[in-house]
This record gives C-alpha cells, sequence and structure tokens, in this order.
C-alpha cells in the first residue's frame, strides 16, 4: 500500500546483512544464530528456507516480524525499516503460523475471532465460514470446541485465523512438522491453494518438497546461520545431480543436506 | 507482672532440650541419619532467639522510633533475601522488584493498621509494631515468592500461548494477562484458604501467645481477625506488586518475549 509513484513497489520484505546472536548468560560468549543474510521477497513471490534443525530458519522468520531483535542488519517491509513500525501492526500484517498451533480455550469461532480490542476488521458469519473454506474446512467446525480438532485441522484454523487479519504475507515456521503424514499433506495442499489462488506472499520454513515445489518461487538453503544457496526453485528442480535437488525430488531428507 | 505467665528458667529450658535429645536418639537408632542436623537447628534455635531477644529487649527499653525503623528495615532486607532464593531461575533485578514489593506491602499494611485500626500511640511503640510488621512481612514474602515462582513456571509451561497472542497483534502486557492471574492466584489463595479454617483446624500463634500472656480469649480474638484481615491485605499488594514488576522483565517494549531468561 505504499506511494504509486512509477518505480516498482516496495519488496514485502528486504532484509539487508541480518544477523542475531542471543545475548550472553553470564559467562558464556553470545551465540550467533543468523550471519549476514540479505535476500528480498516480491510481493506475490514465495520463499522456502531450508535446513538441518538449528540452522536459524525460525529465528530468521521471528526477525521478520519482529518477535526476535537482530543484533545487525536491517530489516525492511514494503520499504520500511520494521524498527519504526508499532510490532502489533507489523504483526498482523506479517502473520505468522507457528510449527505446534495453539488454540484457545472455546469454540473455534471464539478462536477465529480472537484479535486485540479496538482493531477493526471483518468478522461476520459469512467471512469466518468462507475463510473456513479457503483452508479446507467445512463452516460446520465453527460451533466445535477447538480443543477436540484433529493436529491438521488446528493448523488449518490457525492459517484460518491469520488470514482475518488481512495479512500481506505469511510467515510459516515448519507448519507441517507436528502433523502425521496425512495431516501435514492437507496443510500442504491448503497453503500450496493460498499461494497459487490468492497470489499470497508467503515465506516458509519447511521440510516438505510438495510444498516447496508448489509454492515456487525462491528457495534458501541455510546451515549453522549462514547462507549456503540462494536459487529459484524452478530452476534447482530442472537440474539433475545436485543435493538440493535430490531433497526436493524427495529422495533427501532436510538433514542429509547438511552432509 | 501477669499473675498469668510463668517465667522459665533456664533448667526449664534445659528439661525441653531433653525432647530433641530423644529425638537424636530415635534418629541414631532408624539410622535417618538426622543427628548433625537436629544439633545444628538446636543450637541455631538457642543462639538465633537468644539474639532476637536481646535486641528486643535493648529496642523495648529505649522505646525510639529510629531503633524501630532500623529494625524494619533489617527485618525487610532478610525477607527480601528470602524471597529472591526462592526463585527457580535467576531473574535480572529480582532483588529490587522484591525489596519494593515488600516494603510498600508492610509500610501500607502497617501504616494502616497501626494508625487506623489499633491507633497505637506512640506508632513506634515496639511492643505493637514489631510483632505486628513481622506476621506481615511473613505473609507478604511466601506469597511474593509464591508469585515470582508460579509467574516463571507459567511462562516457561506457555511461551508458545504467549507468543501466539503476539503473533495475533496482542501487546506484551494482553499476552501474558493470564499468566500473571494466575500467578496472582495461586499466591493468593493460601491466605483466603487460611481464613476458611482459622480457628478450626489450629489456634494462629499470635492468639495463643496472647492467651498464654495472660490475655483473655475474646481479647485475643480480636486482634487475631484484625491480623487475618491484615495478612490478606499484605498478601495482595505484596504479590501484585511483584507480580507486576517481574513480568515487566520477561518483555520488552516491542512487545517481546524475552525467551533467553525462561
Amino acid at each position: 500500500m505504499s506511494n504509486s509513484s512509477k518505480a516498482a513497489p516496495d519488496p514485502i520484505f528486504a532484509v539487508e546483512h541480518l544477523s542475531l546472536a542471543y545475548s550472553a548468560r553470564r559467562g558464556q560468549p553470545a551465540a550467533p544464530i543468523l550471519k549476514d543474510v540479505s535476500f528480498t521477497v516480491e510481493c506475490g513471490q514465495a520463499l522456502t528456507l531450508v535446513g538441518p534443525s538449528g540452522s536459524g530458519k525460525s529465528s530468521l522468520l521471528r526477525c521478520l516480524n519482529r518477535l526476535e531483535e537482530p543484533s545487525a542488519g536491517e530489516v525492511r517491509f514494503e520499504g520500511r525499516d520494521v524498527q519504526s513500525l508499532d510490532p502489533r501492526r507489523l504483526r498482523r500484517d506479517a502473520a505468522m503460523v507457528m510449527q505446534s498451533p495453539v488454540l484457545f480455550e472455546g469454540t473455534v469461532r471464539d478462536n477465529l475471532r480472537l484479535c486485540p480490542a479496538g482493531t477493526g476488521g471483518d468478522f461476520s458469519e459469512a467471512r469466518l465460514a468462507r475463510t473456513l473454506g479457503e483452508v479446507g474446512l467445512d463452516k460446520e467446525l465453527l460451533e466445535r470446541d477447538a480443543s477436540t480438532l484433529s493436529g491438521g485441522e488446528k493448523q488449518r484454523v490457525t492459517i484460518a485465523r491469520a488470514l482475518l487479519g488481512d495479512p500481506r504475507v505469511l510467515l510459516l515456521d515448519e507448519p507441517t512438522s507436528a502433523l502425521d503424514p496425512p495431516n501435514a499433506a492437507l496443510v500442504v495442499e491448503t497453503v500450496s491453494r493460498l499461494c497459487e489462488m490468492r497470489g499470497l506472499t508467503i515465506v516458509a520454513a519447511t521440510h516438505q518438497p510438495e510444498l516447496i515445489r508448489r509454492l515456487g518461487g525462491m528457495l534458501m538453503y541455510l546451515v549453522r546461520g549462514e547462507v549456503r544457496a540462494y536459487e529459484r526453485v524452478d530452476q534447482l528442480a530442472a537440474r539433475a545431480d545436485d543435493r538440493l535437488h535430490a531433497f526436493l525430488a524427495g529422495e533427501r531428507t532436510a538433514e542429509g543436506l547438511a552432509s | 507482672m501477669n499473675p498469668g505467665v510463668i517465667d522459665l528458667s533456664v533448667w526449664q529450658l534445659g528439661l525441653a532440650l531433653l525432647l530433641v535429645v530423644a529425638v537424636a536418639i530415635v534418629s541414631m537408632r532408624q539410622a535417618l541419619g538426622l543427628e548433625r542436623d537436629l544439633a545444628l537447628g538446636a543450637v541455631r534455635t538457642i543462639v538465633q532467639l537468644y539474639g532476637v531477644g536481646l535486641i528486643l529487649a535493648a529496642v523495648f527499653a529505649a522505646a525510639q522510633w529510629y531503633w524501630v525503623v532500623l529494625i524494619l528495615v533489617a527485618m525487610i532486607s532478610v525477607a527480601t533475601h528470602a524471597a529472591v532464593s526462592r526463585l527457580t531461575k535467576p531473574l535480572p533485578g529480582a532483588y529490587t522488584i522484591a525489596a519494593v514489593a515488600l516494603t510498600v506491602s508492610t509500610a501500607a499494611t502497617l501504616a494502616y493498621v497501626i494508625f487506623v485500626v489499633v491507633q497505637v500511640r506512640p506508632w513506634y511503640e515496639p511492643q505493637y509494631i514489631i510483632p505486628i510488621a513481622g506476621m506481615i512481612l511473613g505473609s507478604s514474602m511466601t506469597s511474593a515468592a509464591l508469585a515470582g515462582e508460579r509467574l516463571q513456571g507459567e511462562l516457561r509451561a506457555r511461551a508458545a500461548e504467549v507468543e501466539t497472542r503476539l503473533v495475533l497483534g496482542f501487546s506484551g502486557r494482553e499476552a501474558v494477562q493470564p499468566l500473571v492471574r494466575s500467578a496472582l492466584r495461586a499466591a493468593m489463595i493460601p491466605t483466603v484458604n487460611g481464613m476458611m479454617t482459622v480457628g478450626l483446624v489450629q489456634l494462629p500463634g499470635m492468639m495463643t501467645g496472647q492467651i498464654l500472656a495472660g490475655s483473655s480469649p475474646l481479647v485475643a480474638i480480636r486482634y487475631q481477625i484484625v491480623v487475618m484481615f491484615m495478612l490478606a491485605a499484605a498478601t495482595a499488594i505484596g504479590s501484585l506488586i511483584f507480580v507486576h514488576l517481574a513480568v515487566r522483565c520477561y518483555l520488552t517494549p516491542a512487545h517481546q518475549l524475552r525467551r533467553y531468561l525462561l
């Protein structure tokens, strides 16, 4: 929603030389989590983050919506330094879906309508039903006690809850890794469709080759906080004899990428 | 002076010590390994109480406000240390937080009881202010420690829930509100339960002491009623201040949860 001058619109995210180190504890040096990471995410584009556990994928996502404070570098959201934005506004515009879905006491409807007092938004029955439909859930579910849902349903409700805030980008932190394969496949399908049909910008940390292929866009391979590869997914997929390629083809696990 | 009180001689104390000796014998026979601690405990009981007795006797005799204030400050310092040492994980600034919580809760409750309720004149009359302050401080200390411990536990267990609220655009304060509530409840429930059973399960120490010292039980219960109400206030104020200051350490102005402190 930036000024529509003749120049190209600002990218959703422009990250420059981002480093993150957790604050040093008494007697211990600061542990580096991310080292000099730079990239941009254009509107409507997808970026997937892959890498072994502990490589900094989650931390990178958490810097984008400012759950984490970088120790160096800059994150710009639609052309503006995130430091200059109200974090609450930023987090609604860059909505995050966490690894393990957290739903609160109450019905699915209560959970979908959960938002800070004073924030506007359309929470009409029609919109709730439509949004549930977008994540592949039936509107009958609105009445259900949230605690009775399956893992896959819970994760899709959290995605619907994120969509209701009208985000400009969705940040997904390993959205399928806490789910069994059939439920994971449903979430992959849901997210892929949001990207393909709605043209929603998505930044996702994931180990699902299927999701990476369908999101397309760029892929960033992180190891111990450093960028080892940053390439277009379609080019990777076209190239044979490559570890990332083998990973995308589902022949390798993400942990195997590190070796 | 009161015909009801029998002054205890050193020999009588020695006879009481025989009770501990008997426990030590049981401990040896049963191989409980508690003899050393029992001996140390007995010695500390004697030394600490004699020490306090001598100091209090001096303060009572002098009856000067500055001695009374000095004793109160010393009591608050010890209580602060005790409250902080009960936290399972260190919290930066815990000493300051505990000191503020205990000082404010004690000062506020004590002032109300001394000036308004009991109307002690002069206000620093050690016979009233010191035991009353001790009871208030004991409760505030326990409740602050309980509240702090519970807050830490809740934050550890429910960090994902807090961050889910942050991600939905809630402020840091709003995100931790349910956890703060549960910490405050945990801190205040023992006092509320105490009010339910007082006099039925056991006679409170102060009331027992007053009756032993020759007061009529009807006078003693009136004091005890005041004490129960004042302890409810002290626990509430102490835990409220402690939790609200402590929770600020876990949040940043940018509505972030400092996970490395958990």
